[in-house]
């Protein structure tokens, strides 16, 4: 069941309807809800619900065992039995071809002829997403960071139609406390809601698919038939189809659940106007970003092991990341891309502290005297995430904006930061390459960049469209259209936009009387219909 | 209506009800309902025959009555008109009228079967038409690309998702066949039919022969010939008629052999038209669905997508090789250019019988 249907609106009506009238009585609203979402999964394919419920039953009894466990031993083994249980499934279903035809051709290319099982195995739609909405549960308990919850309320967290499909991924920690007392049906953020399902579904239909059937198509898969400029745009507009794709729907998904009374975290905060690839993890998927750093980096070591180990487990963790995205060489290259542009940062960012630190020690003692500047040794961080943690830290203790506040803001924050020295205050910047223009060009530029490898079938693939970019300059080609960018600039635009901007129209939009909203919704969803394709597309990561 | 604040938002956005947003919700819904009632129809429209279609275009049919009637087409339809989009809503059925004379092909004149074919050189490229449905589409990229190796071919691919020759009021393909050979002038095509069109076909009396019985064989093979006809009289020297490969269902599989059975029986009965044979490129060892294949150099590769029908790339390279071995020999080898030979050919191999 896709979002942008007439189907998904009656089923969305049907159980909203359900769901506030029975929410008062628990008992009645998680059994309906539950079903709600298991008809949603199971509408694409019924044989999808048994791994539903096997991942929900069996990651109940794995974390309800880990909770009793007498020893720590134990509790590890569990744990790592939890851990091996699910990525077991994951891997059965989704690296099972990878491994097999992979293993088949190293054997081959060996002169070793081996006639190895290959099996017809269909994938089950968001099954990396379930994989690690569920880990989370488990490694919680398991941290002591949650208690079980009952079989019940675990079962609908995991089937919880509105993220199941292709996130944000919600852990356990996020969403369970929600299920704990009924929602408040006088209190919800509706202007919000229907601002999210509305913009989702316009940077879906007319921005994402409108890109995808009038050039990145066509130049990722017959690069040949364009020139080097439609081949760069095309490019471009592929950076652009994925962010409106994907954003669209956790939007979408997050607004839907405003909407049933449920807070899913944010998934996207203009990932386009990164400073760096740091701050570009920072904004892009951040419930992933988040779930890697939790639930790998930090327990591969972090930072905690030496400067030469943490880029070692960035760089794993980034791997593993860029593989989770799909079966294949072309993204495990994506992630080691990754990897490795997080190494290169971090490394430039540790030269800087040595050289910090060591003007510091050349200064008086009472002006190195840094207070708390934040440099303490921590995996946020080092990961690149969100932490709340200075960017740029000034010798007076100051504490600056962090990177997504942007160089200006930091540059402005450092003018008006309070200082007994006449002098300008030793500073150390902590973004990468600085703020302002540039570095937002170059991030994006190598984001673009690596989204090729993301996209073409092959490395081949990716290669033929690299060369097209220097072959036909003569012309400037016919899928070069107004349209197509405009939507570009509008896609990229987009985020530019400042939030109170966003804001203070849901503010005003809140007011309007509910019958003035649909009106307006209606003819919201008209224009739509005339605009968008003739079909709904799928969703781009409902594969992954 | 009981609305209160509780906890800030910005700017003073206020929390409403349930009870509002399902008034909203409700709104939006009906009132988009109305709005969009003729593309809700169309849709229905280009379902395939039975009671599915029939229960929804019970639910539609009045609601674009009453929306007509109370002008709540007129926005979408305006705005539309405004961006020079086509109107939402069902359409006049295309007719198109296939004339034995009518030669759009740029060369004037009855086609000449028996002259050889002409060989393609740098600045004469062979204009290559390939149509077909949403399993084209893969085998058609890659063939595109395969042809723009050449320097000597000029690709243009035309697939539509969902369509197929059982369908002339979701997709005109006899129309649409017409319009690419006037514009583009093809020397050869290549064409993929058939996934789709295991429904109802409704001929031009109005009645619906189901799969299966005698009068849908008839009536689809009727189909086929007209396409045919349509490629040939627009001026298509060769056409690579690619029948479907095996499927991974049982039911899907017998159903394909019935339709693949009518391409090659109608291949073999017009000169110009060679039927490709993909069902045995996608099998395994032992005559079955295969999902993974070896390629050219050993390496296996996954040939069909996840669902089983649909090729990914390597497999779409699969057919597309084949097919531009074909194309070589007719049109760029020393040897290629004779007249076709009427005879029950195809290639690769022979597939099943059903």
């Amino acid at each position: 069941m896709l979002f942008p249907t007439f189907t998904f609106a009656i089923f969305f009506l049907i159980v909203f309807v359900g769901s506030w009238l029975l929410m008062p009585r628990q008992g009645l609203w998680k059994p309906f809800m539950l079903i709600a979402s298991v008809v949603f999964y199971g509408w694409w394919d019924w044989r999808f619900v048994f791994l539903l419920a096997f991942s929900a039953v069996a990651n109940q009894l794995f974390a309800k065992a880990i909770e009793r466990a007498a020893t720590v031993a134990a509790r590890k083994w569990l744990l790592a039995a939890t851990v091996a249980v699910n990525l077991g499934v994951l891997g059965w279903f989704k690296y099972y071809g990878f491994f097999v035809t992979s293993v088949a051709n190293a054997l081959q290319a060996s002169h070793l002829n081996a006639d190895l099982p290959l099996l017809r195995i269909v994938l089950p739609i968001g099954i990396s997403f379930l994989t690690f909405r569920v880990l989370t549960y488990g490694i919680d308990v398991y941290r002591g960071r949650l208690r079980t919850s009952s079989m019940m309320d675990f079962a609908v967290y995991v089937a919880f139609f509105p993220y199941t499909l292709a996130g944000p991924i919600a852990r356990a920690g996020e969403f369970l406390p929600q299920l704990s007392a009924p929602r408040d049906p006088r209190t919800i953020d509706t202007s919000r809601a229907f601002f999210l399902i509305f913009g989702g579904l316009v940077k879906k239909m007319l921005f994402a698919d409108y890109l995808a059937t009038h050039i990145v198509n066509g130049v990722f898969t017959t690069p040949g038939s364009y020139t080097s400029l439609e081949t760069l745009i095309g490019i471009i507009a592929y950076s652009v189809e994925i962010y409106c794709d994907f954003s669209a729907y956790s939007d979408i998904a997050i607004g839907v659940s405003l909407l049933l009374g449920f807070e899913l975290p944010d998934n996207f905060d203009a990932p386009y106007t990164a400073i760096s690839v740091q701050d570009f993890w920072r904004r892009w998927h951040m419930t992933l970003s988040r779930w890697l750093r939790d639930y790998l980096y930090i327990p591969l070591g972090g930072n905690r092991k030496g400067q030469r180990r943490t880029y070692v487990n960035l760089f794993i963790t980034m791997v593993l990341g860029g593989l989770w995205h799909g079966a294949g060489w072309t993204f495990v290259f994506w992630g080691a891309l990754y990897g490795g542009a997080l190494v290169v940062e971090h490394r430039r960012i540790g030269v800087r502290k040595a050289r910090f630190k060591a003007r510091q020690r050349t200064l008086p003692a009472a002006e190195a005297d840094t207070g708390d500047l934040g440099l303490a040794a921590n995996d946020t961080a080092d990961f690149g995430y969100a932490a709340p943690a200075p960017t740029v830290a000034t010798v007076d203790g100051a504490p600056m904006p962090t990177a997504a506040a942007g160089g200006a803001a930091a540059r402005s924050a450092a003018a008006r930061a309070p200082s007994a020295r006449s002098a300008a205050p030793l500073e150390l910047d902590l973004r990468p390459w600085g703020g302002g223009v540039w570095p937002r060009v170059g991030t994006f530029a190598f984001v673009t960049f690596a989204w090729v490898f993301f996209r073409a079938a092959s490395f081949g693939a990716a290669l033929s469209v690299f060369g097209q970019l220097f072959r036909h300059w003569g012309s400037i080609g016919a899928a070069v259209t107004p349209g197509v960018l405009l939507v570009i600039v509008l896609g990229i635009g987009i985020q530019y936009v400042p939030r109170s901007f966003t804001e203070r129209a849901e503010a005003g939009f809140s007011v309007f009387n509910p019958l003035l909203q649909g009106l307006v919704l209606a003819v919201g969803f008209m224009l739509l219909d005339v605009l968008g394709p003739a079909g709904p597309a799928s969703f781009l990561y409902f594969k992954f | 209506m009981d609305e209160r604040d509780t906890g800030k938002l910005p700017f003073g956005r206020r929390r409403r009800t349930a009870a509002s947003a399902l008034i909203a919700i409700v709104v939006a819904l009906v009132l988009g309902a109305f709005f969009n009632a003729p593309a809700m129809k169309k849709t229905a429209e280009g379902m395939p025959f039975g009671g599915v279609r029939s229960f929804k275009l019970a639910l539609v049919g009045p609601l674009a009555t009453v929306s007509h009637w109370l002008l709540l087409d007129r926005p979408a339809r305006v705005t539309a008109e405004a961006l020079g989009k086509p109107a939402p809503g069902p359409s006049a059925a295309q007719v198109v009228v296939v004339t034995p004379t009518a030669h759009p092909s740029g060369k004037p004149g009855k086609i000449d079967l028996d002259k050889p074919l002409a060989r393609p050189y740098p600045g004469h490229p062979l204009h290559l038409y390939i149509a077909g449905d949403s399993m084209a589409g893969v085998p058609g990229m890659a063939l595109v690309n395969l042809s723009n190796r050449t320097h000597l071919i000029k690709p243009l691919l035309d697939y539509h998702i969902s369509s197929g020759l059982a369908r002339p009021d979701f997709f005109n393909w006899p129309a649409q066949l017409l319009a690419q050979t006037e514009a583009f002038r093809p020397g050869a095509a290549v064409v993929m039919f058939g996934a789709n069109d295991r429904q109802g076909l409704q001929t031009s009396s109005g009645k619906v022969y189901w799969f299966g019985q005698p009068g849908w064989t008839a009536e689809y093979r009727r189909r086929v010939r007209e396409a045919i006809a349509i490629l040939e009289d627009g001026g298509t020297r060769r056409t690579y008629w690619v029948g479907q490969p095996v499927m991974p269902d049982p039911k899907f599989n017998r159903q394909i052999q019935v339709i693949n059975a009518i391409f090659r029986s109608e291949a073999a009965r017009h000169p110009g038209v060679e039927y490709v044979d993909a069902w045995s490129l996608f099998t395994n060892a032992s005559g079955g669905y295969a999902q993974y294949l070896p390629d050219a150099s050993g390496q296996m590769q996954q040939v069909r997508e996840q669902d089983g029908e649909h090729f990914t790339y390597a497999g779409g390279m699969r057919l597309a090789t084949a097919v531009m071995a074909l194309i070589k020999k007719d049109w760029l080898s020393k040897k290629g250019g004779a007249p076709p030979k009427a005879s029950g050919k195809s290639s690769p191999k022979a597939t099943p019988k059903p």
